[in-house]
């Protein structure tokens, strides 16, 4: 019998749970902690998957909203099931929002030539500059960062949600699509907050590695990644087209 | 132009990201006393989860049976 008693009454936990935790490092070795070159690397797998996505959704735009509505799903099984799982669902997931993007992106260039290279152009340019600026210091994530961060998201995405409601009655908010100066001025908000988001992203993945996460950590801390990427490039490419439409 | 100007930027950008990101953040990000706390989180998360069921805080101290009797 051991001396310790709480281990005689509940015995030795072998609950995965409790290795999920930050503190709990000490049993994972360390072939198999998450690292930044594994994040990285992930990330760019996520990327040319939806690359290629993008390839099949630009020549058959009819697969747009099936693309959507799958990755949207796929989205959400990763997020609330276990992250060990986060290896197998995020490669869909980067796959089909692809195919969505690439059926997004035809219809914006039909309206608008040249629209889809500089919303690409622009959301990988913020991207390298955000990681620049978090990783020199000059942009410190704190947790009332994170909270306004995480406040104002969620306020963006009942927005939608109500507009999306309301449009079923033929009606909806009028300023969110319009390209009135309070339009753009909306646009451009939330393509900062989505923006904001990556450097939450980056502190998730840079802590995540610090502390030695298990390796199935950089399929979710990419994972997260795209997601921001995803939606900034929309959010980009709807700002584009509420300027290129005055 | 336009168009070549964007890929530049694109191609450019990743090119940075897929370097960058492979750096570890400087000091002056890492060492300090207000950074996100993301293990924190999920702990309270586990431990609310588990309302009701006999998990004692506190500093963990060895029961000596000996010394009682």
């Amino acid at each position: 019998m051991s001396k310790h008693s709480a281990l005689n009454t509940f015995g030795r936990s072998g609950n995965p749970a409790f290795t999920k935790n930050f503190d709990s490092t000490g049993a994972i070795p360390q072939s198999e902690r998450m690292t930044l070159d594994g994040a990285v690397n992930k990330t760019a797998i996520l990327l040319a998957l939806c690359f290629g996505g993008a390839f099949i959704g630009w020549n058959f735009p009819a697969l747009t909203l099936p693309g959507l509505i799958i990755g949207t799903i796929l989205a959400f099984v990763t997020i609330f099931r276990n992250p060990s799982k986060a290896g197998a669902t995020a490669p869909f997931y980067a796959g089909f929002e692809g195919i969505a993007l690439g059926g997004i992106t035809v219809f914006a260039e039909m309206q608008y030539p040249g629209i889809g290279i500089q919303a690409i152009g622009l959301t990988f340019g913020i991207l390298a500059s955000l990681l620049f600026c978090y990783k020199s210091g000059i942009i410190k994530p704190t947790e009332n960062f994170r909270l306004m961060i995480f406040s104002a998201t969620m306020g963006i995405a009942l927005l939608y949600l109500i507009s999306f409601i309301m449009s079923f009655f033929g009606s909806g908010i009028g300023f969110i699509h319009s390209n009135g100066l309070f339009g753009i001025g909306f646009s451009l908000f939330v393509v900062g907050i989505a923006a904001l988001n990556l450097v939450l992203d980056f502190d998730f993945i840079e802590e995540g590695a610090e502390q030695g996460l298990p390796k199935y950590m950089e399929w979710y801390g990419a994972f997260s990644l795209m997601v921001t990427l995803v939606w900034l490039y929309i959010e980009i490419l709807r700002l584009l087209m509420k300027l290129r439409s005055r | 132009m336009n168009a070549i100007f964007f890929s530049l930027l694109a191609i450019f950008s990743l090119f940075i990201f897929l370097n960058l990101g492979k750096v570890k953040a400087s000091k002056k990000q890492m060492d300090r006393d207000d950074r996100i706390k993301w293990g924190k989180r999920r702990k309270t998360i586990f431990r609310n989860s588990r309302d009701g069921s006999k998990i004692i805080e506190g500093k963990a101290e060895e029961i000596n049976t000996d010394s009682r009797e």
